[in-house]
């Protein structure tokens, strides 16, 4: 037994290989990570609102620091046209008035409130600060999150039923109905050459991009949630492959996961958009689990049941289908 | 006329493709419905407060900045305020003023917020009398749904591309493509044949697509038409180069999508960051960025700017055809 499982998981190995995978994974990875590093972490910043001042009779004598000085009401305008975020202060006619481009009626109000503290002296008292993470690591998890589930639950997913179905068309799982082997060897020695390759990038993926320290901290339990993540998209792979007649119908069927199945999720998790009918979709649950393990935050053991019943389901599923496959050889 | 016959019996019989060039128009259909979507809450201060600890007036002050949500214990409380997802600032009671609590990992500007909330609390009653002038302009929603709007357009106008890359990449996979070789018809006739189907149904699902997301008069109806023609074209004729150069089905699609990404990417970079200058003319070279400029520029009604980049996607159809004559005739040539 262990003798045919080390012929066929070389054998996977192999035909991963040969079929580029390991390249265009780490293709991947060097482009994932030029993106975190070179883009993204730039992008992600938001400045507070800017604030300017026309005072020509100097009256705001205890303005804050923060406040800048325009000279003439021309000057402000065109600062606020550049600046659609900031706000004009026009003292020139005695009372101070708010001059603002509208956005959210909250946030105007808000704006307009903090522009005029900005004129009254006070100390500012800094916030309590109860999490750990800075902007910057809390970024970089964010987004090495969610890179790696759309790496393990989109493009390695495209991997997986690429080989899958060139072995199917080759003929590969039929021969396997007279091989003197268990039959669910092939299954398992297929599930295990993905995860070991997924596991792999999860290492490298969170290591490059989150930093050594942050990295190694989180590893453990981000791999144990990569391998849970990678058990499904294999197996659904795996279904999809026995399934669906050629690679062609699998483009479709995995171009509809992409688009509906995976914006919902990463909009509800990362922004404060949430829908109500979110806790019925099975990919946000998965997402919330690796999203959990990187930001170090526990994950309910209903979670973990239901993601080890969902494992073992599709596998009776996958083996079904296998069977059926091998059988109409028979 | 025949061999475009066969060409069009075998797409119909592929109920693949038929749905591929269906996906465009129902992505339009959801964008066009779900506009109700509320964005407008991702910039908003969220508060998160302790029950019965701050005094009603208090939580109506607050409601004036964004949502409150009361927590019962200070553990689920320190819970939301962590959640990375939101940005919610704790706010609690400190003797007759306020004090916050954030994670720390938030941007600058919800920090800010934080900070400078006990001393707004303490203003309340002068910041009510000031005088607020609002200046007009353009909503920026409407402007970012202008931009995903044109986006779904150029995917519709892709189809063909990606129809047309599998359509030869299953030929070759079948050995249809070397029977093609020795059929008795020149390059360009079997081009325009493949072309043809390509460019027919993806021209026919961005019209669909730019029915259903656009509302123009005649003319405009005209220039859009020729803008989405011609990029049909072209993308038909990218799907063909992708087929030529790729062995297998895998290779097919990897290069597939790296050139959907290129298209997507180019123009919607530009439009966010506003490129212009040399850079934006070296951007035309890929030939979505004129396509999408144009279907902007429609949409805002600078028909100049339209006609111009008409005419740059129609050098891109000339260029590129005779780029891909030029290879096939050339290949032919060595076969022989």
């Amino acid at each position: 037994m262990g003798k045919g499982f080390c012929a066929l998981f070389k054998k996977d190995c192999r035909m991963l290989a040969s079929g580029k995978f390991f390249l265009m994974a780490i293709g991947f990875l060097a482009l994932y990570t030029a993106y975190v590093n070179l883009g993204y972490i730039r992008f992600m910043q938001m400045a507070p609102y800017n604030v300017y001042l026309y005072d020509p009779a100097e009256t705001q004598a205890s303005k804050s620091a923060l406040v800048q000085a325009v000279p003439s009401i021309e000057a402000m305008d065109t600062a606020l046209l550049a600046d659609a975020n900031g706000v004009g202060l026009d003292a020139s006619a005695g009372d101070v008035r708010v001059v603002l481009y509208p956005g959210a009626e909250h946030i105007d109000q808000h704006r307009a409130d903090y522009a005029l503290s900005l004129l009254q002296p006070s100390v500012s008292l800094s916030p309590e600060v109860l999490g750990t993470n800075t902007p910057e690591q809390k970024a970089r998890k964010e987004i090495t999150c969610e890179l790696l589930f759309f790496e393990l639950a989109a493009v390695g997913f495209l991997g997986i039923a690429a080989v899958l179905f060139k072995e199917k068309g080759m003929g590969v799982i039929r021969v396997h109905a007279i091989l003197p082997l268990r039959k669910d060897l092939f299954l398992l020695s297929k599930l295990a050459v993905f995860l070991l390759s997924d596991l792999g990038f999860a290492v490298l993926l969170t290591l490059l991009n989150t930093g050594l320290a942050d990295g190694t901290a989180v590893l453990p339990a981000v791999l144990f949630q990569t391998a849970i993540l990678s058990l499904m998209m294999a197996l659904v792979g795996l279904l999809c492959a026995l399934l669906l007649k050629d690679f062609r119908q699998f483009t479709l069927a995995y171009l509809v996961i992409a688009i509906f199945a995976a914006t919902p999720v990463f909009l509800s998790a990362n922004t404060s958009v949430k829908f109500d009918w979110i806790n019925w979709h099975p990919f946000y649950h998965v997402y919330m689990g690796l999203k959990n393990a990187y930001f170090g935050t526990a994950i309910s053991p209903v979670y973990y049941a239901g993601a080890v019943g969902t494992i073992m389901l599709l596998f009776l599923a996958v083996r079904l289908a296998f069977h059926r496959e091998i059988g109409k050889e028979g | 006329m025949r061999g475009l016959k066969y060409q069009m019996k075998s797409v119909l019989r592929d109920k693949f493709c038929l749905m591929t060039f269906l996906l465009p128009i129902l992505v339009a259909v959801a964008l066009h419905f779900m506009g109700s979507i509320d964005m407008s809450s991702l910039g908003e201060l969220h508060f998160g407060v302790l029950e019965n600890d701050l005094s009603p007036q208090t939580v109506t002050w607050l409601e004036r900045y964004g949502p409150v949500t009361a927590y019962g214990t200070q553990e689920e409380l320190t819970a939301a305020i962590n959640e990375p997802s939101t940005n919610v600032i704790g706010v609690g009671a400190d003797s007759d003023s306020l004090k916050t609590a954030i994670s720390g990992d938030e941007l600058d500007i919800f920090r800010q917020a934080a900070a400078t909330l006990p001393s707004l609390y303490e203003q309340r009653e002068a910041a009510g009398q000031a005088e607020i002038q609002t200046l007009e302009r353009p909503d920026i929603m409407e402007s970012l749904q202008g931009i995903f709007i044109p986006a779904v357009l150029i995917v519709a106008m892709f189809m063909g591309c990606t129809f047309n890359a599998m359509n030869i990449i299953s030929e070759k996979e079948d050995g249809v493509a070397f029977v093609n070789e020795i059929l008795p018809q020149t390059p360009s006739q079997y081009i325009l044949q493949k072309v043809v189907v390509g460019f027919l149904f993806g021209s026919l699902s961005s019209v669909v697509t730019a029915c259903i997301c656009f509302r123009l008069s005649l003319q405009n109806f005209g220039l859009m038409l020729a803008l989405i023609v011609l990029s049909s074209f072209v993308a038909a004729l990218i799907g063909l180069f992708i087929g030529k150069f790729s062995e297998g089905l895998m290779i097919g699609v990897v290069y597939i999508k790296i050139v959907m990404l290129l298209f997507l990417a180019v123009p919607l970079v530009c439009a966010l960051i506003g490129v212009s200058g040399p850079l934006a003319a070296v951007c035309n070279i890929i030939p979505s960025q004129p396509a999408f400029e144009g279907i902007m520029a429609l949409s805002a009604g600078s028909m100049g700017t339209a006609m111009k980049d008409t005419g740059i996607l129609a050098i891109h159809c000339i260029v590129w055809f005779a780029l891909y004559v030029l290879i096939s005739t050339r290949r032919k040539k060595q076969a022989v």
